[in-house]
């Protein structure tokens, strides 16, 4: 599966939002519906179910919020005229268009990463922009077990918001299942895995939902077969 | 390098050695070589110092090599200047001697001339299948025989007493002060190794042999690093299923990560993956040499509790109350709640007490309480259902307590399945007093913070072997 991927990417070893999410897919991890709109491609409105976001889909742009290469809530009437002026901006470059999700509550971040003396490790925790600022995160080593995803929620200082706080509906159990199966993905990976994050993963009508995507791979491992 | 499918690797001779040379004895009095030479004697172990000029050292006779050894020799201990440590390893090993600690410094921690130094000893140790500890170790201390190969024991022999604890150093002097100290209130150590440079041997070599060695119950590490991360703390996760493992790991590396761009990668730094992993793999964490020493102590001597409702009993209001905001801090792997007593165990403690005493926990059982009154409440209080674990905080001081309440609590505490810890302080004899219920094989500690860290290290240890399957 994992092989399979990586030759498809667009620019080898460097996968944009759209591949991210299509890897995040087959692990059964819910992701926006959405298609990407090449830059020769004729715009098409009639395909989308309104609003949408438009995106920036590069994966040498890294910070496209800032750059001006995020079009959040765009509707059927503002769509064209979006399309149109991302693509003036950014001649080119290929558009994410996808469903807007509708969430209530936390945004979480879920991430992996190789540490040097553990080896490939997981990460959950508060997310969002300010993901950084709150540092309520904690890690794990993969491959884990759903019990271990549970212990690792039920560290977080925001932990309580998945068992009902203040009549929140988060279920926690599948996020430990989002866990696991990236977890399993950080290992199946190998040598090809460097870093993830999954920033925001929100619960949205009744599924986790990766809104963003990236990761990023060592270069110079060989694709086998 | 995997230690994965090397055969089980011969420690005996570290041990239990029946005869040992020590290359670089000497009579000069200031010399390393003399001080250890002179603690070997009392070992048990035959000793043949090696001097290239003198005949005998300490009235022992000497040989000018190791080439002229009449016998096969168990244990080498070079403590002579790196440059000559080599060809003399090499000799060692070409007699067939399986084992040596290496004291001197001057290897890989001084630089690369230090470190083809060391080259050339892995290189010796790979033909010949000599097991080197070391460079730069403080070697072994085993209370059971007394063989201690360099300075461990201070001159109070306070260690010799022995213990179920395995304490094993990548920093000699970390080990020997901070033991030293906590040896003062007590500390009970079934062996000490001293990693040094760990060329050879390093952590997951000494947790696989003690995690195997029935006579210890605790395993407590300090490293600055740990060589092979995966394969130690798959090892320390079998073995914390029956004994615990606590690992001071200090200096927090960065990253090794050329550029770091995700979130993930910033908010990692390394040390929160290292909690993780710990608590993901039943190791235990403590930060410095204090609570190492605090955390072993606890978790070699200490009963598990079977849950984490704390009762407190003190004979002074104040200290009951900090213990308590200790207790109800929020400490998300290791929770502490206080214990609510039966209305049976009020009354007995009504029963007991002057009608000025508090039956609600803490126990305040006041200044005015003599020893029976302490006694009969820890009785109560152990026989409540709803208690877990038994803080006593005791004083010497008020006038109606004696030094009998070291033997009353003792006696209650060894025929308890739950754990009891006290608190006490008595000016500059409160070491002493520690000491003297540590004999009796209770442990306790001087401050209210370190007793109620000490407790989460059990609570802490009791959610481990739930989550790992594990017993006690």
């Amino acid at each position: 599966m994992i092989t399979s991927w990586l030759k498809s990417l667009n620019i080898p070893n460097l996968p944009d939002e759209w591949e991210v999410k299509q890897l995040l897919k087959k692990k059964h991890i819910n992701v926006p519906e959405g298609f990407i709109l090449k830059a020769d491609t004729d715009i098409l409105p009639e395909k989308v179910s309104f609003p949408v976001a438009v995106k920036i889909c590069d994966p040498e742009i890294l910070h496209k919020t800032d750059a001006g290469g995020v079009a959040l809530n765009v509707t059927e009437e503002t769509f064209i005229e979006t399309v149109t002026s991302m693509r003036l901006h950014f001649p080119e470059k290929r558009l994410l268009v996808e469903k807007m999700s509708s969430y209530k509550g936390i945004e979480f971040i879920l991430g992996g990463l190789i540490d040097p003396t553990f080896g490939p490790a997981i990460m959950i925790g508060a997310g969002g922009i300010l993901t950084e600022l709150y540092k309520d995160v904690t890690f794990r080593l993969v491959p884990l077990d759903r019990d271990e995803a549970l212990r690792m929620l039920r560290e977080l200082t925001i932990s309580e918001v998945l068992e009902g706080y203040r009549g929140s509906i988060m279920d926690i159990h599948t996020l430990a299942d989002c866990i696991v199966s990236v977890g399993d993905l950080i290992t199946e990976m190998g040598n090809h895995f460097n870093q993830l994050d999954i920033n925001p993963l929100v619960y949205s009508e009744g599924k986790w939902t990766a809104l963003d995507g990236m990761l990023v791979l060592n270069k110079g491992i060989n694709t086998p077969g | 390098m995997s230690i994965i499918g090397k055969k089980q690797k011969n420690f005996r001779p570290f041990f239990y050695p029946g005869s040992i040379t020590v290359i670089g004895a000497t009579n000069k009095k200031e010399k390393v070589g003399h001080i250890i030479f002179s603690r070997l004697k009392t070992s048990g172990a035959r000793l043949f110092p090696v001097h290239p000029k003198e005949a005998e050292i300490m009235g022992v006779p000497a040989y000018h090599s190791v080439k002229d050894l009449p016998e096969k020799i168990d244990l080498a201990i070079t403590t002579i200047s790196a440059e000559r440590t080599v060809p003399v390893v090499r000799e060692c090993a070409e007699q067939g001697i399986p084992a040596v600690i290496i004291v001197a410094g001057g290897f890989g921690e001084v630089g690369t001339k230090g470190k083809d130094l060391e080259k050339e000893l892995i290189k010796i140790h790979k033909e010949y299948g000599i097991e080197i500890l070391g460079p730069n170790s403080l070697g072994v201390f085993l209370p059971e025989t007394g063989l201690d190969t360099i300075f461990v024991e201070h001159g109070d022999k306070a260690l010799s007493g022995g213990g179920k604890i395995a304490f094993i150093t990548q920093s000699g002097s970390v080990g020997t002060e901070s033991l030293g100290l906590a040896s003062n209130a007590g500390y009970g150590m079934r062996a000490f190794v001293g990693l040094g440079n760990k060329i050879i041997l390093n952590e997951t070599d000494f947790l696989e042999y003690f995690g195997r060695d029935d006579k210890v119950n605790c395993l407590a590490f300090y490293v600055e690093s740990i060589d092979d991360g995966k394969i130690f703390l798959e090892k320390a996760k079998e073995i914390s299923k029956n004994k615990a493992v606590i690992v001071l790991k200090a200096g927090r590396t960065r990253a090794g990560q050329t550029a770091v761009s995700s979130h993930t990668g910033k908010l990692a730094g390394s040390d929160r993956v290292v909690n993780g992993a710990f608590h993901q793999y039943g190791v235990q964490r403590a930060f410095d040499e204090e609570e190492i020493c605090d955390a072993s102590k606890a978790l070699s001597m200490l009963p598990q509790p079977e849950g984490n409702r704390v009762a407190i009993i003190t004979a002074a209001g104040g200290y009951g109350v900090m213990c308590t905001d200790y207790i109800e801090q929020k400490y998300p792997r290791s929770a502490l709640e206080m214990a609510v007593f039966t209305s049976e165990t009020q009354q007995r403690i009504r029963e007991i007490n002057l009608s000025f005493a508090s039956s609600h926990n803490p126990v305040d059982i006041t200044a005015s309480a003599d020893d029976e009154m302490y006694a009969g409440t820890l009785d109560a209080v152990l026989n409540d259902g709803g208690v877990d674990i038994v803080i006593c905080i005791v004083f010497f001081s008020p006038p109606a307590a004696t030094e009998k309440l070291i033997d009353l609590i003792a006696e209650r505490a060894a025929s308890s399945k739950k754990p009891v810890v006290v608190f006490t302080q008595y000016g500059p004899y409160t070491d002493q007093m520690l000491k003297r219920f540590y004999d009796k094989g209770v442990v306790g500690y001087s401050s209210i913070y370190r007793t109620v860290r000490a407790v989460r290290f059990l609570v802490e240890r009791s959610r481990i072997i739930h989550n790992l399957g594990g017993n006690v």
